[in-house]
């Protein structure tokens, strides 16, 4: 069936980040959305709200997807959105099978995407597509549900409602004051019931009711919206017109900002830093030509600046610094779908999801986490017979638990089940000793034995040693995020795994400048300028390439030479001024790049303990940059350029 | 209170072919096989290191084991691939012409290498072994990994026929 | 028409995807720029600030289905001819008669070829072009 519409790769392509990223949005909102959905199954209310987000995220996925033509993922959330349609409308009731096949499908419909993305192949769609149209098809019509609005009754007592009225202007805007931001600032001291626009004397306000139980101060901390704002008496209360439920929000108060975009932003803080130490070297050499109360004043704004920008830079960090609870939510979706797919009741107790970690962190956690999680419920939770013959609960337990301590942060992954078979680990690899002397456990070793190399050039899943599928995968992530993994477990009782990461990476400001059409990396500090060098400007002095600089001689050391690279021929150059006085160098590459913060991986292989060399990173595209040891670059330049006088 | 290992009955390999040979690593040194993606190359290192990679979230050295034996280097292709082992504390990557498989082998199987072939092989060689009629030469890792001079150019190790 | 003589293009999509799919659909046609909005009350505000040579439109919404932000545009006398294009989608043709009932010049059924859009958009500039 040949598919005229569908769009030309060439020009799909360019959006399949976004488009990846879109749906991976939606469907967090989706995932969280039907867990809230679930105390609702065959009882005779509905969410309505919650009902709304989750046709809207499948409208909006079913929308995207046709666009970029991966058409199963279209006609997947079409049947979605289609059954939901059918539950907001207040046609039927959500019934068991309902709700299964809407797990189910936003399980394929995950997995189709996912496919798309790593170019593997599709899950069939037909099947579940077939169990969507049933539930339809079969829909419970006898009963209507009614209109719920949960968890909102006790709460409007201590609730006033007011009405804010906005006037967007030309000038509001460049302040930053629009109805996006007036909207988020209003979300975040109450709940926004109605925006609607209104005209009042051939001018366009927007009309805002908000439910708050802030006080007139609080509110008054929004003067600089300059909005207009009034009580509504108790008898003209507004009633919500979307009611939020749980864990829906209209707005969020919170910004999406790519990775790319925050690193810009370090990098223009990276270069205030730089600016400032320029700036404070000016400043020094005027010291003789200020009076001495002048130079107290210099010196206390550039003190206040540089205090500033330190904070500056430190709330930018910060910004990478996104909850916990980002990583867990995606737990409570997998630990549902493993306990029935187990045919185990798993309970998840989460503790500590306000606690931050750097984003980078975040996807990186996904996987060993889920391994972990994954482990727990298949071979860690007894089935229920065992548990209660064991005077457990029938209900297994798992713990999920984040904290920060001193520089690192601390997640624990527990369960309350029979606890790992050291016995079973001891007869798979003989020649460890997993008990000490006094007969008691050694974690490390276990924890080392099951995580043991070999699993992983293999699908080999020990059941009965306990070692699951893939220990060895999650200690490799956790060591490649410089963190450490420990075990505990006790016969009977249960298992906990703990992983301590550090909070903060080792990251620098670098340098990047390029040589030969190699990229390379050189730390901020070791550099005191970069100037520019004009080709013509080069002079020869006793077999030394030298510039003038600062009325100053300044000897130059090209690092295509101490490379054994091909020298820049034509064009300008840069070059950075290593060392101060006349100890002052000038390293000359190609081409500055610019300024970024970097994550410093240490070479630490003999094989790459080259002089010169001082370490690696990469800047988001895979590919390593080496990191430059200046002194050892300026140290080697002697000999080469004693070597090459030599003729 | 250790107790003492019975002999291992079998030992799994990893299998790779450089320049039409077959050669096998034990397994419990490797930590995966990937693509060869970018390889930022180390100015002034030894021959052999062809140049970092990123993997796994680590920036590891990457061997070309052609070099290294003295074989003329050949461009990439689908069937490159990067042996990922770890010995010593160090992680280092194998750069080899194609890896897909592994084989079990009783010790026992690993004949010692004939005169000629060792000598050629220095150190590396642990021993030879036969499979389905293939000739496989068994590497000692730890040799390989070893900062020593690359074998020298026209090594004439690639005219077994098997 | 606008002051740096380029036509404003205001786009208005919940869908990021959406947004950008449309501005690169519309960028090989000269003398344009491009805003976007992300929801109906920040088109309405847009429109205020400013006049738009031509908006694309997405009907589903959040905060405000654009039908709406279309019968309110409208309504005010500086907007009654701009053009508008509506995007719908599949199985809505009670919506599509709403929207065109409500004022909107055409509209797209997404999927959508970027070409179809380029294709309209251009017949409507070129049209109100004609009538400036």
């Amino acid at each position: 069936m040949a598919d005229l519409n569908q769009p030309p790769d060439d020009f799909v392509n360019q959006f399949l980040d976004d488009y990846f990223a879109e749906c991976e949005e939606h469907l967090a909102v989706v995932r969280a959305g039907l867990l809230n959905l679930e105390r609702f199954v065959d009882s005779s209310i509905a969410d309505t709200a919650q009902l709304d987000e989750l046709f809207r995220s499948f409208h909006t996925i079913k929308g995207i997807s046709g666009m970029v033509g991966l058409s199963p993922a279209e006609q997947l959330a079409h049947e979605m959105e289609g059954y939901l349609r059918v539950l907001r409308q207040g046609e039927a009731l959500l019934s068991k099978e309902g709700f299964d096949s809407l797990i189910e499908g936003t399980k394929v419909l995950e997995e189709v995407i996912n496919a798309h993305k790593t170019h593997a192949p599709a899950p069939a769609i037909e099947r579940t597509i077939e169990i969507l149209r049933e539930v339809v098809a079969g829909k419970d019509t006898s009963v209507t549900p009614a209109k719920g609005q949960p968890e909102q009754t006790q709460k409007t007592e201590d609730k006033k409602q007011w009405r804010f009225l906005f006037a967007p202007s030309q000038a509001r805007s460049e302040a930053g004051i629009n109805v996006n931001t007036v909207r988020a600032r209003l979300q975040s001291i109450g709940d926004i019931l109605s925006t609607t626009p209104l005209v009042h004397d051939g001018d366009v306000l927007f009309e805002l009711i908000v439910s708050t139980s802030a006080s007139e101060s609080e509110l008054d901390a929004l003067k600089d919206l300059e909005l207009t704002s009034e009580p509504i008496e108790p008898e003209e209360k507004v009633e919500p017109i979307t009611p939020t439920s749980g864990t829906s929000q209209t707005i969020s108060t919170s910004v999406r900002v790519d990775l790319v975009r925050l690193d810009q932003l370090m990098l223009l803080v990276g270069e205030l830093v730089v600016t400032r130490a320029r700036l404070e070297k000016n400043l020094k050499s005027i010291r003789t030509s200020v009076t001495p109360v002048q130079w107290r004043q210099l010196q206390e704004v550039h003190v206040a600046f540089g205090k500033q920008l330190r904070d500056l830079r430190n709330d930018v960090m910060r910004v990478r610094m996104v909850p916990i609870a980002e990583v867990f939510d995606r737990m409570r979706f997998v630990v549902r779908d493993i306990s029935r797919e187990t045919r185990k009741q798993v309970i998840l107790e989460l503790s500590g999801q306000e606690t931050e970690i750097d984003k980078f962190l975040v996807e990186r956690l996904m996987d060993p986490l889920l391994h972990l999680v994954r482990n727990s419920i298949s071979h860690g939770i007894e089935s229920e017979e065992q548990r209660i013959a064991a005077g457990k609960p029938a209900e297994g337990h798992i713990y999920l638990r984040a904290t920060t301590a001193g520089e690192l942060v601390v997640i624990e992954v527990g369960d309350d089940g029979r606890g790992i078979d050291v016995k079973s680990v001891a007869a798979q690899a003989p020649e460890v000793a997993l008990w000490d002397d006094e007969g008691r456990i050694d974690f490390d070793r276990l924890l080392e034995t099951i995580s043991a190399p070999g699993l992983s050039t293999r699908d080999h899943a020990d059941r009965a040693s306990g070692r699951g599928v893939g220990m060895d995968v999650v200690a490799r992530a956790i060591s490649d995020l410089d963190g450490s993994l420990s075990v505990f477990t006790e016969a009977g009782k249960g298992t906990t795994f703990r992983i301590e990461l550090p909070l903060t990476l080792a990251i620098t400001d670098a340098l990047i400048a390029t040589a030969d059409a190699q990229t390379f990396a050189i730390h901020r500090s070791s550099v005191q300028e970069v100037i520019e060098i004009e080709p013509g400007s080069i002079k020869v002095l006793e077999n030394n390439e030298i510039i003038l600089h600062r009325d100053e001689v300044l000897p130059l050391v090209r690092l295509s030479r101490v490379f054994n690279l091909k020298d820049k021929k034509e064009g300008s150059l840069h070059a950075f001024v290593i060392g101060t006085g006349n100890r002052a160098t000038g390293l000359v590459v190609d081409k500055v790049l610019g300024l970024r913060e970097v994550v410093v991986r240490s070479l630490s292989d003999p094989l790459t303990d080259v002089p010169g060399v001082g370490g690696a990173t990469e800047l988001g595209d895979g590919r390593p940059i080496l990191i430059l040891d200046v002194m050892e670059i300026l140290n080697a330049s002697r000999h080469v350029y004693a070597s090459q006088q030599s003729h | 209170m250790s107790t003492t290992s019975p002999a291992p009955t079998s030992e799994e390999f990893v299998l790779f072919e450089l320049v039409n040979t077959h050669y096998a690593v034990r397994s419990a040194f490797v930590r995966r096989l990937e693509m060869l993606e970018s390889v930022t190359p180390v100015p002034n290192a030894t021959e052999s290191l062809e140049g970092v990679v990123l993997s796994r979230g680590r920036i590891i050295p990457a061997v070309n084991l052609r070099v290294r034996f003295g074989f003329p280097k050949i461009p990439y292709d689908i069937r490159t691939r990067l042996i990922v082992v770890e010995a010593d504390n160090r992680t280092v990557g194998l750069i080899v012409d194609a890896a897909r498989e592994f084989t079990s082998l009783p010790p026992a199987e690993i004949q010692q290498a004939p005169q000629a072939i060792a000598n050629l092989n220095g150190d590396y060689l642990e021993g030879i072994a036969t499979i389905s009629g293939r000739m496989i030469l068994v590497l000692r890792l730890d040799e390989i990994l070893k900062i020593a001079d690359d074998l020298p150019a026209g090594n004439p190790v690639s005219t077994i026929e098997s | 028409m606008s002051a740096e003589n380029k036509r404003r293009i205001l786009i208005v999509d919940d869908s990021r995807t959406m947004r950008r799919m449309v501005a690169t659909s519309l960028s090989n046609i000269g003398e344009c720029r491009f805003e976007e909005a992300a929801n109906g009350l920040e088109a309405i505000e847009r429109l205020v600030l400013g006049p738009a040579d031509l908006m694309i439109l997405d009907l589903n919404m959040p905060e405000l289905h654009g039908i709406e932000v279309l019968k309110f545009v409208r309504a005010r006398p500086m907007y009654q001819s701009m053009p508008v294009i509506v995007l719908t989608t599949k199985g809505e043709e009670s919506v599509q008669r709403e929207a065109m009932a409500a004022g909107a010049s055409l509209y797209l059924t997404k999927p959508f070829s970027a070409i179809e859009l380029e294709a309209k958009v251009r017949g409507l500039l070129a049209e109100a072009g004609d009538k400036a």
